[in-house]
């Protein structure tokens, strides 16, 4: 593999960032009560470059960092990849990386962890010390985390975890986040610390290198710790926690450490959220008690700010899921030619270009993504032929359109898992964690006559001989026209 | 006075003539702006009824129109001894 050369991070994302003209430098004093967040939401619905706020209203010596994956430019930037490079390249780099050997993190002494040049312990921990926004005006609160990881770890496979679970200031000393029960960390949760009354330790790690941030995000099955060093060619340098046994990113900007109390629990939200809207109640969620702040010099805390499209929230996700996917229905041997997931649908639709060899490929692709873990975080799949390029929404929506048989084509699937975050869910369904589900089957079915049955598709490209395809190409301009990019 | 906001799914929460419980964020101006306590209290759609201001959201962040007074009478500790 040729030297990757990624920032290390979000020091050198941010420099590389400015660099690229994808940053900007504010230097005027923004409010961390509402000011920051509409900047950031701004950035986000303008597809502008990402604010990094030097001067934050209250809390000198601390800074901002906005959107910081929410375009593919920066995606690409992260990677170590020219910023001008397509989401196609991006993926098959992501996929190629990803596919590789996994690299170990290697655990530094906590004199070489930039993250431990500040302490707070004992009575000093105030997570109002650290300059946490309202990031949506009507939020239920000050969010914490809201582009960072919270590290936890298996207590009996000894598996680490990094997620990205929204976390809300409640008090001085108290977050309350959204654990959904299908997660990983909701899981272990639920099946063991609460049938035991332990807490479960937890580490909340805020301004990661972006690979780190993306490992988080992605819903992979490679311990996260291991996808960094993938990502990022070379290993993820880990430190131990002061008050447990975890160990963080070390490069990280703050770290939160602390343990989660399974049997309390207090309000969390509303909060603006992936999907464009306030959906999820108010609810009693998952409790995390603080027992140690630690942070870098002149730390910055990253901020995403959900809503409308587009953020991180669903351009990541939408660009991680749909890999995941295309690695998992290529593993179980089907002829998936790619998998897409636009991040205007907030991740809720994956479009699956194969090659329709037998009957029933596209129930087939649908029951094992709706049945895999990934399964909870979409509701849409539609299944388009090789010769749509799935990436282009015109394609597909005409394939949509004009091949999908409104009764033999779409297929729903009642009474799976679903997130309290889906707009349309009831609110029964939102409680509950209830969803459902639809298949959009837009191929030809095989048993039709290739010759007789199957429509001819009338287009520049396919009705006409090469030659006259070039020719008329190569007159273009002669004719009259500006030339095509 | 102190200037505080509570969140309710629906405005039969903030029963008048009576002690009751509520989590209330306060708005004062300062670092531990819009974090929670756990209080029992009194409120009452007069503004000048209690002390302090009482202002209400909507379970989706919906800033209501209608505004509160309140008088805190206590804090109230929820979380289990052994967390604290």
């Amino acid at each position: 593999m040729s030297k990757i050369s990624a920032p290390k991070s979000n020091r050198e994302f941010i420099e590389a960032c400015v660099k690229a003209g994808d940053a900007v430098r504010i230097k005027q004093e923004v409010d961390w009560e509402n000011e920051a967040g509409a900047i950031v939401r701004r950035a986000c619905e303008l597809g502008a470059a990402a604010p990094f706020m030097e001067k934050i209203k209250d809390y000198p010596g601390f800074s901002y960092f906005g959107a910081p994956l929410s375009t593919y430019r920066r995606m690409a930037i992260s990677l170590g990849m020219d910023p001008a490079s397509s989401l196609p390249e991006i993926g098959k780099e992501y996929l190629k990386r990803t596919n590789s050997e996994p690299i170990a993190p290697v655990l530094v002494d906590r004199k070489d962890a930039p993250c431990k040049e500040n302490i707070l312990m004992g009575k000093d921990v105030d997570l109002c010390k650290l300059p946490v926004p309202l990031v949506h005006d009507g939020d239920g609160g000050r969010y914490v985390g809201t582009w960072h990881a919270v590290v936890t770890k298996h207590p009996v496979r000894g598996d680490v975890n990094w997620g990205m679970y929204r976390q809300m200031m409640f008090d001085s000393r108290t977050m309350s986040g959204a654990v959904f029960p299908f997660s990983d960390l909701g899981k272990a949760l639920n099946e063991y610390y609460l049938p035991r009354g332990e807490t479960c330790p937890f580490a909340t790690a805020i301004g990661l290198s972006p690979l780190a941030a993306m490992a988080a995000c992605a819903p992979s099955p490679i311990p996260e710790p291991e996808l960094v060093g993938m990502l990022s060619g070379e290993p993820a340098r880990l430190v131990k926690c002061e008050t447990n046994d975890l160990e963080v990113p070390a490069d990280a900007e703050i770290i939160i450490e602390g343990e989660i109390c399974p049997d309390y629990k207090v309000e969390e939200g509303p909060f603006g959220e992936y999907t464009g809207y306030r959906t999820s109640p108010r609810d009693f969620r998952v409790t995390f008690r603080v027992n140690c702040i630690t942070y870098r010099n002149n730390a910055t805390m990253t901020i995403s700010n959900m809503g409308v499209p587009q953020d991180e929230g669903q351009l990541l996700r939408s660009f991680s899921l749909g890999l995941e996917l295309e690695k998992l229905l290529k593993s179980q041997g089907i002829p998936v030619t790619g998998v897409y997931m636009h991040p205007r649908s907030t991740h809720h639709m994956m479009i699956v270009g194969v090659k329709p060899t037998y009957s029933g490929i596209a129930q087939q692709i649908a029951q094992l993504a709706f049945g895999s873990k990934l399964g909870p975080w979409f509701h849409m799949v539609m299944v388009v032929d090789d010769q749509t390029d799935i990436f282009n929404w015109d394609e597909v929506y005409h394939a949509f359109c004009t091949r999908c048989h409104p009764v033999n084509g779409i297929h729903v699937y009642k009474n799976t898992t679903g997130t309290p975050l889906y707009p349309y869910a009831t609110p029964h369904e939102r409680k509950y964690s209830i969803g459902s589900k639809v298949l959009f089957d837009c191929l030809w079915p095989v048993d039709w006559d290739k010759i007789n049955d199957v429509p001819t598709l009338v287009s520049f490209k396919n009705v006409y001989p090469k030659d006259v395809q070039e020719k008329v190409m190569s007159n273009w301009t002669a004719y009259g026209y500006p030339e095509v990019k | 006075m102190n200037k505080w906001e509570v969140f309710v799914m629906d405005m039969s929460e903030l029963a008048e003539g009576k002690d009751i419980e509520l989590s209330i964020r306060t708005l004062n101006a300062g670092l531990h702006k819009y974090t929670y306590k756990r209080v029992k209290c009194q409120v009452s759609a007069k503004q000048d009824k209690f002390p302090d201001s009482l202002q209400v959201r909507m379970g989706r962040g919906q800033l209501s129109a209608s505004k509160y007074s309140i008088k805190v009478l206590e804090e109230v500790q929820r979380m289990p001894e052994k967390y604290l």
